[in-house]
C-alpha cells in the first residue's frame, strides 16, 4: 500500500498568479479524481508531482521519497502521461516504447521486447507497431502515451486530462485500461470532465484558484447535495434576473432555452422542479 | 487589388522592426569597413579609395549573398503568413484576385528586402564622412561620390539579385508551405554560386563562370578585371558588359520561375496526401500476451550507459534521416565532384591528386557544412524533446540530464565525423580512378584525428552549451553564428594572436609529403587537449542548468542546477577543471613563455622605432664581406641548427672606418666576436649594436669576425615560426644566420598608410634610376652592400640519414660520431647568396659537358626527375651557346617542404618547393611546360642574377627577372617551334601584367624602372622582350644581353642598371624599329584595336583575296592609370587562320597601322575561315576578343 503525502505545497509563478496555494492531501492506492476548472493549478500540481517543477514550498513524498528533495528515486516509480503528449517525427511506436523502458532501467532486451509487445497489445495498437507514430489518430497518440506510462511497474501514475479530444469508444477503452492497473498503484486522474471522475474514482479532489475546494468520496459529496437542486427551463432573457435572486449554480441550453440549476435549502417554487444532483452540480457549486 | 496587398505588404513590413534591425546591421558592417584600417574587403588599397565607386559595387555584390537570408525572411513571410496564422480558408473564400494577391505580396515583398540593402550606401555616406573627421582614417582615402554608382548598383546589384532570390524562395514557399524548404532554396541559390565559382579555376572559362554567377560577382569581377586604380575611383558600374547581359539571364530566369509558381498556384487548397495503407490485410497476431511479463527494472551504471546508447541512436538517426542533413550532404557531395571535376589544374597542367590535396579539399568543403550542420543540429537537438512535446516523459523518466546532453553531443559529432569519413573514402576513391595509387589512408586519418575531430568535439560542446544556456533556440542560433564568425574579427581588431583565447582555435599545421604534419603537431595536439577540457567543461555546466521540465527562469534554473549537483558531479566537474587549468598553464607556459610571439601592431611599432632611431646610420660607410666560410650543424630529429660564420671584411670605401654596425635577429641567438674591438652601443630590443674598433680599419685593409647563430627549437610555439628548420627538408639561406651589416632598409614600414600613422613620411620602394646613379650603384639589390664577388667555403653536417647541400662542389665527405659531414667550396666567386639544406634525399644525375645535372628528390615524388634533368640540359645547351660560359661544376635542384610555393637560384643550386614542380602529372605532356619553364627560368638566373647583377635601383629586377623570364621562354620557343602553342602559354603572363596593375598598390612604372613589381617584370618584362625578339630578331636581342653580360660579367661596382643594358639594345634595333624601345620599356604603352569587318573574293586564279576592317588607337598611360590616345605609326602583325579553332595560322603580314580606321586587302592560297589582328598576341592589349572575326565570302 503506497501514500501520497502532500503538505502545505505552494506555488506562485513571476506573473503573480498563485497556481499552487497551501494544498494539502493524501492519497492511497486506488484511482483518484482531480476536477478543476481550466487554470485551477491541475497541472502544475501534476507537474509538481511529476518532478518538472519546483515548488516554492511545503513538501511532497511517496512512502519515504521525497519527491522535491530526490526527484531522481520518485521517477524510477512514476508513469507519467502529461496533458500535451507528442511523438518524435520518424519513429514506430516501437521504437518510441522502446527507448522509454530502457530509460526507464529495463535493461534486459528480451524483456523490454516482450514488454512493449505486451503493451502494445493491451492498448489495441500491436497491428501499428511499425509505424511512425507521427501519423497516429488522437486517441491512437492517446494510447501511446498511456502504454509508455504503464512501463516500468510505476507505483504512482499520473494522467493530466487524458480523454479530451477522445471519441466516446476510444474514452471507454482508456478507462478500462486504467481500472485494470489501478488495484495495486496510486493513479491520479486530472480532468475537467466530469463524468471522467464519476466513472473511475473512488476518491477525488476539487481545484480552483489554486486551492483545494474539496476532497472526499464522490457519492458523499452528491449526498450533501441531495435535495437542495432545482431546475427550471426559462426564457433566455430571463437569465440575468434569475441570476440576480438565486444561486445559479449553472445553465445550459436545452432545445434552445435555458436550463437553470439553482441551489436552495427549500423549494423555490415558482416553477422549479428538484433534481438529484450529480457530480456536475457538485463542482459548478464548488467552483462559483 | 494589386495595389492593396503591396501597400499591406510594404506597411506590415515596415511596423515590424526586422527590416530596421538588418538595415541598421547592414550600415554597421559598411561603416565599419569603411573607417577600419584592418578591414579590407573589395581590395580598397593604395591608391584606391576606401568609397571608391568599384568598391561601391564589390560590396553591392558580396553582401547581397548575406541579404539573401533578408530576403528568404521576407518572402517566405509574404507567402506564408496567412497560410500560418490559419487565415487563408478564410481569406480565399474571399472574391480577393489572385493576380493581385500573388504578385501584391511579392513585389511588397521585394521592396522590403532591398531596404536593408540601402544600408550599404548608407554606411558609405557615413563611413566617408565620419572615418577622417574622427580621425580614423586619412582624408585621402576618400573619394568623391557619384550618384550613378548608388542608382546602378541598387539596379544591377540589389533588385535583381533580391528579385531571383526572391522568386525562388517565394515559389517554394507557396508550394511547400515551410520556412525550411524555402531556407533551403537560398541555400540552393548559394551552392550554384560557389559551383560556378569553380570554374574559375581556368581562365578559359572566365566568361562562362561570369554568367553562370547568380549574382553577378564574377561578371563584375571579370569586366572590372584590367581597371587601373584612376578606373576604380571613377567608372560606376553601368548598363553594358558581361554583367548587363549576366542581369538580364537571371531576371528572366527569376521572371520564368515566378510566373510558374503563379500559374500553379491555387485558392484551393488541395487535399493533404494521405499515405495508402499498405499494411497486410492478415497481420497475424503471434502468440498475444495476455500477461503483464516479468521485468527486471536495474538501475547501475550499465544502465547508464544503456540509456546514453538508446538517446544517442534516437539523436544521431534524427538528424540523418532530417531533409535538412540530407539537402546538406547531397549539397556537399554535388561541391566536392564539383571541385574535382576541375582537378588540380596548374597553368594548363594537372597535378597528381596526392594526399595533401585532397585534404586540402577535404576540409575546405566539409567546413563550412560542419558548421551549419553543428550551428543547426545542436539547436534541433536541444530543442527536439519540447519541439515535439516529448520533454515532459522524458524528463520524467529516471536518467541523468548529463547522459541525455553527452548523447546529443557525440550524435553530432558523429555525424560530422561521418561526413568528413565519407569525404575521405570519395577522396581515395578518386585519387583511385585517377590512377594515382598511393592510398595514404593513415595521413587521411590522422588529419581527421588532429584536426577534424577536435573541432567537431569543441564546438558541438560549446554550441550544445550556448543552446542550453540561452534557452531560447533562435537567439542561440544567432549569438552560434556571431561565435563562430566573428570571434576572428574581433581578434584582429584587438590585434590579439593567442589561440587559447580564440574560440577552439588550434595552431595550423600544412601537411607535407616531405616533413608529414611537421613541428605544428604537437602544439596542436596540446591546444586540441586544452579546447576538449573546455568543451568538457562546458558540456558538465550544461548538465547543470539543462531545463528538465518546467524550471524557467534564473532563479529556477539555479535551484535545479544545485540539485544536479551531487558530489560525484561535483568531483567530475573539479577534475576536468583541474585537468584544465593544467593543460592551459602547460600551454601557456610553452607559447607565452618558453616561446614568444608579437601582434601586428607591436611588430609594426618596433620597425617604426628601429627606422626612427637609426635611419641617420644609413649612408655610413662599412666593410663589406669578402670571404666567408660557413659551419653549419643540423640536427633535424631536435629541429635545431647551430651555426658560425669566419667572415673576412674589407674595406672597400675610400675612407678610414672607426666603427662596425650591425642589426641582429634575436630569433637566432646572434652572438658575434670581434677582437679588437668593444661593444659601445647595444639595443637589445632592435638588435642594432655598435662596435668601437681599437684601431681604424684603412682603406683595403681586412679584419676577421666571427658570427654565432643558432635556432633552437623549444617547447612548442602559438604559430610556428620557424619552418625553415624541419625534420625532414631544412632550408635556411644565408641571411638567416648573419646580421645585417649596418642599418637595414629593409625593416622598414613600406605601406604609405601605415607608415601615416607613425608619422613616417612616404618612401620611394627604390632609389630612382638615373644616368649619374653614384653610390647607389655601389650596391646590388641582393646583397644590398653587405658584399660583391664572395669566395665561399661551406661545412655543414647533419645525421646519417640525410643529404646535406650547400652550393659548391663538394670537396670532402666524411662520417664522424654517427653524422654525415660535408665540405663545399665555390667554383667562383659569387654573390654572397647561399642555401643550406638537409633532408632525406634521392638523387637523380645525369652529365652534360663535364657539368653534373642533379635532382635531389622526395622518393614519394619521382615522377618527374628525368623531365628536370633534361629541363637543366637544355638550358645549358641554350643559354651557354647565347649568353656565355656557365662558371659551376655542378647544377642542382633541390625539393624543399611546401611551406613555400616558389624555385629560387642560389650559385649552381636551385631549391623547388615540393609543391609544384615534383607532383604536376606529366605523363602525357611531349611539349614544354611551366615545369620546364620554371627550371629554365631559375637556371637563367645563373647568368641573369649570378654572373651579372643589378644596382639597387629603380629597373633592377628586369636585368635578373625579366631576363631570365625571357630566356626560359627561348628555350621553350627553340624546343616547341610552334607559335600558337607559345601564344597559349604567353596568356598567363598577360594575365599577370594585366591583374597585377589593376592591384597596384602604389604606381606603375614604365619597364626599365620597374620597383620590384612582380606583374612588370616577369608579367610584362617577358611579353615585352618576347615580341621585341619577334620583331628584331632572337640572335639580335640575344646579342644584346651576351655584350651586356660581357661588360659587367663578375665585376666589381658599380653595378649595372636597366640603361645600361639599353645602351647595348639600342645599337641592336634597326632605326625603323626604335620607337619600340620608348613604347616599351620607357613608357607604359596599351594597344586597342579591334577588326571590325572581314571579307573574302574568291579570285580568278583560285586564290582568295582578304579585305579587313581595321579600328586601331594606341594609348599611353601615367601611372595611376589615366590614359590618352596617342597618335602612332606603328607595325603590326594581321592574319588569317584556315581553322575556326584559330590553331592554323596560315598567312600572315606585317603592316603599318597609322590611322584610327583603315582597310587591308591581301592574296591568301586557302580558304580563310578567320582573319585577326595580331594573331600571335605580341602587343599588350586588354580586350583581345575582338581582334579576331570569322571571313565572310561576298
Amino acid at each position: 500500500m503506497a501514500t501520497l503525502k502532500i503538505c502545505n505545497l505552494s506555488k506562485t509563478y513571476p506573473n503573480g498568479v498563485k497556481a499552487l496555494d497551501n494544498i494539502n492531501i493524501e492519497i492511497s492506492n486506488g484511482m483518484f479524481g482531480l476536477l478543476g476548472p481550466n487554470g485551477a493549478g491541475k497541472s502544475s500540481l501534476m507537474r509538481t508531482l511529476a518532478t518538472l517543477q519546483e515548488a516554492d514550498s511545503g513538501t511532497a513524498s511517496l512512502d519515504d521519497i521525497d519527491i522535491l528533495k530526490n526527484p531522481t528515486e520518485l521517477r524510477k516509480l512514476l508513469g507519467y502521461l502529461p496533458q500535451e503528449f507528442g511523438v518524435y517525427p520518424k519513429i514506430t511506436a516501437q521504437q518510441l516504447l522502446d527507448h522509454i523502458a530502457i530509460l526507464k532501467g529495463i535493461t534486459n532486451g528480451n524483456e523490454r521486447k516482450e514488454l512493449v509487445n505486451y503493451l502494445l497489445q493491451k492498448v489495441n495498437l500491436y497491428n501499428e507497431r511499425s509505424k511512425s507514430v507521427k501519423g497516429f489518430s488522437g486517441g491512437m497518440k492517446q494510447r501511446v502515451g498511456i502504454a509508455q506510462a504503464l512501463i516500468g511497474n510505476p507505483k504512482l501514475i499520473i494522467v493530466d486530462e487524458p480523454t479530451a479530444g477522445l471519441d466516446p469508444g476510444e474514452r471507454n477503452r482508456f478507462h478500462n485500461l486504467l481500472a485494470d492497473v489501478s488495484e495495486d498503484v496510486i493513479i491520479i486522474l486530472s480532468t475537467h470532465i466530469v463524468e471522467d471522475v464519476t466513472e473511475l474514482c473512488s476518491n477525488m479532489a476539487i481545484m480552483n484558484l489554486g486551492k483545494m475546494v474539496y476532497q472526499g468520496s464522490p457519492q458523499n459529496v452528491i449526498n450533501d447535495l441531495k435535495g437542495k437542486v432545482w431546475q427550471k427551463i426559462i426564457e433566455r432573457n430571463e437569465i440575468n434576473e434569475y441570476k440576480t435572486n438565486f444561486t445559479v449554480i449553472s445553465d445550459k441550453m436545452v432545445a434552445g432555452k435555458p436550463l437553470i440549476h439553482v441551489l436552495s435549502e427549500t423549494n423555490p417554487d415558482n416553477g422549479f422542479e428538484s433534481v438529484i444532483p450529480d457530480l456536475e452540480d457538485v463542482f459548478f457549486t464548488k467552483i462559483n | 487589388m494589386f495595389k492593396e496587398f503591396f501597400l499591406k505588404e510594404l506597411g506590415s513590413g515596415l511596423r515590424r522592426p526586422m527590416v530596421y534591425i538588418f538595415l541598421f546591421i547592414m550600415t554597421l558592417m559598411v561603416w565599419g569597413a569603411v573607417v577600419s584600417d584592418n578591414v579590407v574587403i573589395g581590395g580598397s588599397i593604395g591608391n584606391v579609395y576606401k568609397n571608391a565607386p568599384h568598391i561601391i559595387s564589390m560590396y553591392c555584390g558580396i553582401l547581397t549573398i548575406f541579404g539573401l537570408l533578408i530576403a528568404t525572411a521576407f518572402f517566405n513571410n509574404a507567402a506564408l503568413r496567412d497560410y500560418n496564422y490559419n487565415f487563408s480558408e478564410i481569406l480565399f473564400s474571399t472574391p480577393i484576385n489572385k493576380f493581385g494577391y500573388y504578385f501584391g505580396r511579392f513585389f511588397g515583398a521585394l521592396i522590403l528586402s532591398t531596404i536593408p540593402l540601402l544600408g550599404i550606401f548608407i554606411g558609405f555616406l557615413l563611413g566617408a564622412a565620419m572615418g577622417p573627421a574622427i580621425g580614423w582614417i586619412d582624408a585621402d582615402r576618400i573619394g568623391d561620390f557619384y550618384l550613378a554608382s548608388f542608382i546602378n548598383n541598387y539596379f544591377l546589384f540589389i533588385v535583381p539579385n533580391m528579385f531571383f532570390a526572391g522568386a525562388i524562395t517565394f515559389a517554394m514557399a507557396n508550394k511547400w508551405k515551410s520556412t525550411v524548404i524555402s531556407f533551403v532554396g537560398t541555400l540552393i541559390i548559394i551552392v550554384g554560386y560557389l559551383i560556378s565559382g569553380t570554374l574559375l579555376s581556368d581562365i578559359d572559362n572566365e566568361t562562362i563562370a561570369a554568367l553562370t554567377d547568380t549574382f553577378g560577382i564574377r561578371a563584375y569581377a571579370l569586366d572590372s578585371k584590367y581597371f587601373t586604380p584612376i578606373e576604380k575611383n571613377t567608372l560606376s558600374v553601368g548598363f553594358n558588359g558581361l554583367l548587363f547581359l549576366n542581369r538580364i539571364i537571371w531576371l528572366a530566369i527569376g521572371t520564368v520561375i515566378i510566373l510558374g509558381s503563379y500559374f500553379s498556384f491555387s485558392f484551393i487548397s488541395k487535399n493533404k496526401r494521405v499515405k495508402k495503407n499498405k499494411e497486410k490485410a492478415n497481420d497475424v497476431q503471434i502468440g498475444k500476451i495476455l500477461v503483464a511479463p516479468q521485468i527486471t527494472i536495474l538501475f547501475k551504471s550499465s544502465t547508464i550507459f544503456k540509456q546514453f546508447l538508446s538517446f544517442f541512436s534516437i539523436n544521431f538517426y534524427s538528424i540523418v534521416k532530417s531533409t535538412t542533413f540530407k539537402i546538406l550532404f547531397l549539397f556537399s557531395v554535388i561541391i566536392l565532384i564539383a571541385t574535382l571535376a576541375g582537378g588540380f589544374e596548374y597553368f594548363g597542367l594537372q597535378s597528381y591528386p596526392v594526399t595533401y590535396k585532397m585534404i586540402d579539399v577535404i576540409g575546405g568543403i566539409t567546413v563550412i557544412f560542419v558548421i551549419i550542420i553543428l550551428i543547426f543540429f545542436s539547436g534541433e537537438l536541444i530543442w527536439r524533446d519540447r519541439g515535439s512535446n516529448m520533454n515532459e516523459v522524458i524528463d520524467a523518466t529516471p536518467h541523468s540530464s548529463f547522459t541525455s546532453l553527452v548523447a546529443k553531443t557525440i550524435s553530432l559529432i558523429c555525424v560530422t565525423s561521418l561526413l568528413n569519413l565519407f569525404f575521405i573514402i570519395a577522396s581515395i576513391f578518386y585519387q583511385f580512378i585517377n590512377g594515382y595509387n598511393n592510398f595514404e589512408v593513415g595521413v587521411y586519418l590522422q588529419d581527421f584525428l588532429y584536426n577534424a575531430l577536435p573541432m567537431y568535439i569543441i564546438w558541438s560542446a560549446i554550441l550544445i552549451f550556448l543552446q542550453v544556456i540561452i534557452n531560447n533556440k533562435y537567439i542561440g542560433y544567432f549569438v552560434s553564428i556571431i561565435l563562430l564568425f566573428l570571434f576572428d574579427i574581433i581578434m584582429l581588431i584587438f590585434d590579439l594572436q593567442s589561440n587559447m583565447i580564440n574560440l577552439g582555435a588550434t595552431p595550423s599545421y600544412t601537411y607535407s609529403d616531405m616533413n608529414g604534419f611537421g613541428a605544428a603537431l604537437e602544439a596542436t595536439n596540446w591546444f586540441n587537449l586544452y579546447w576538449i577540457l573546455f568543451g568538457l567543461l562546458f558540456l558538465g555546466f550544461s548538465g547543470l542548468i539543462w531545463v528538465r521540465g518546467f524550471s524557467n527562469g534564473f532563479k529556477n534554473r539555479i535551484k535545479s542546477a544545485k540539485k544536479h549537483l551531487t558530489p560525484t558531479y561535483a568531483v567530475g566537474l573539479l577534475i576536468i577543471s583541474v585537468l584544465w587549468l593544467a593543460t592551459a598553464s602547460f600551454v601557456f607556459y610553452n607559447t607565452k613563455i618558453l616561446n614568444t610571439y608579437k601582434g601586428t601592431d607591436e611588430l609594426e611599432e618596433g620597425q617604426a622605432k628601429y627606422e626612427k632611431a637609426y635611419k641617420k646610420f644609413q649612408d655610413i660607410e662599412q666593410p663589406k664581406i669578402t670571404t666567408a666560410k660557413y659551419y653549419i650543424d643540423i640536427f633535424p630529429e631536435e629541429r635545431k641548427l647551430i651555426t658560425k660564420t669566419a667572415l673576412i671584411l674589407t674595406n672597400k670605401s675610400k675612407q678610414n672606418i672607426d666603427s662596425l654596425h650591425y642589426t641582429i635577429d634575436k630569433d637566432w641567438n646572434m652572438k658575434l666576436h670581434i677582437k679588437n674591438a668593444k661593444l659601445v652601443f647595444e639595443d637589445k630590443e632592435s638588435g642594432y649594436l655598435i662596435y668601437q674598433l681599437n684601431k681604424t680599419l684603412a682603406p683595403n685593409e681586412k679584419m676577421a669576425i666571427v658570427v654565432e647563430a643558432s635556432y633552437i627549437s623549444k617547447g612548442f610555439e602559438n604559430e610556428v615560426t620557424n619552418t625553415d628548420v624541419a625534420q625532414n627538408g631544412t632550408f635556411i639561406n644565408n641571411f638567416s644566420i648573419l646580421p645585417s651589416i649596418g642599418y637595414n632598409e629593409a625593416y622598414e614600414l613600406s605601406d604609405k598608410n601605415t607608415r601615416k600613422k607613425y608619422n613616417l613620411k612616404p618612401k620611394d620602394r627604390m632609389p630612382e634610376l638615373k644616368v649619374d646613379c653614384g653610390k647607389d650603384c655601389n650596391k646590388n639589390y641582393l646583397s644590398n652592400g653587405s658584399a660583391d664577388w664572395v669566395d665561399v667555403e661551406s661545412f655543414i653536417s647533419t645525421t646519417k640519414d640525410q643529404l646535406a647541400i650547400a652550393p659548391g662542389s663538394l670537396v670532402k665527405e666524411w662520417e664522424k660520431d654517427g653524422r654525415k659531414y660535408y665540405h663545399y667550396k665555390s667554383d667562383h666567386a659569387s654573390q654572397n647568396f647561399f642555401n643550406f639544406m638537409s633532408a632525406r634525399y634521392e638523387v637523380a644525375r645525369k652529365k652534360w659537358n663535364g657539368i653534373d645535372i642533379e635532382v635531389y628528390y622526395d622518393k614519394a615524388h619521382p615522377y618527374n626527375i628525368d623531365m628536370m634533368l633534361s629541363a637543366v640540359e637544355k638550358s645549358l645547351k641554350y643559354y651557354t651557346k647565347n649568353f656565355g660560359p656557365y662558371y659551376h661544376q655542378q647544377a642542382r635542384i633541390l625539393e624543399f617542404p611546401r611551406y613555400s610555393t616558389f624555385a629560387q637560384a642560389f650559385p649552381g643550386t636551385m631549391p623547388y618547393s615540393e609543391s609544384f614542380g615534383f607532383i604536376v602529372n606529366l605523363e602525357d605532356e611531349a611539349d614544354n611546360n611551366v615545369i620546364d619553364a620554371v627550371i629554365a627560368h631559375e637556371m637563367a638566373h645563373q647568368w641573369w642574377a649570378h654572373q651579372e647583377v643589378s644596382a639597387n635601383v629603380q629597373g633592377a629586377t628586369m636585368l635578373t627577372e625579366s631576363f631570365s623570364e625571357y630566356s626560359s621562354l627561348m628555350v621553350m620557343k627553340n624546343s616547341l617551334k610552334d607559335d600558337i602553342k607559345m601564344k597559349d602559354f604567353l596568356k598567363y603572363d598577360f594575365e599577370r601584367y594585366l591583374k597585377g596593375r589593376s592591384s597596384e598598390v602604389e604606381k606603375e612604372l614604365p619597364l626599365y624602372q620597374v620597383e620590384n613589381q612582380m606583374h612588370i617584370h616577369y608579367g610584362k618584362g617577358s611579353v615585352i622582350l618576347y615580341a621585341l625578339q619577334d620583331y628584331i630578331g632572337e640572335e639580335k636581342v640575344n646579342n644584346a644581353l651576351k655584350s651586356f653580360l660581357d661588360e659587367f660579367r663578375y665585376k666589381e661596382p658599380p653595378y649595372p642598371t636597366s640603361l645600361d643594358f639599353l645602351k647595348h639594345l639600342d645599337t641592336q634595333v634597326p632605326d625603323s624599329l626604335k620607337y619600340l624601345i620608348t613604347d616599351w620599356f620607357k613608357e607604359i604603352t596599351l594597344y586597342d584595336y579591334r577588326l571590325k569587318e572581314a571579307t573574302y573574293k574568291t579570285l580568278a586564279n583560285g586564290k582568295y583575296e582578304v579585305s579587313m576592317d581595321v579600328e586601331a588607337y594606341k594609348l599611353k598611360a601615367d601611372t595611376i592609370g589615366n590614359e590618352t590616345k596617342v597618335k602612332f605609326d606603328d607595325w603590326v602583325d594581321i592574319g588569317v587562320y584556315s581553322d575556326n579553332d584559330e590553331k592554323k595560322l596560315v598567312f600572315q603580314k606585317r603592316v603599318k597601322f597609322n590611322a584610327t580606321e583603315m582597310n587591308f586587302t591581301f592574296e591568301v592560297d586557302s580558304i580563310p575561315a578567320k582573319a585577326a589582328i595580331d594573331p600571335r598576341r605580341m602587343l599588350i592589349e586588354r580586350v583581345i576578343t575582338d581582334n579576331v572575326k570569322k571571313v565572310t565570302k561576298i
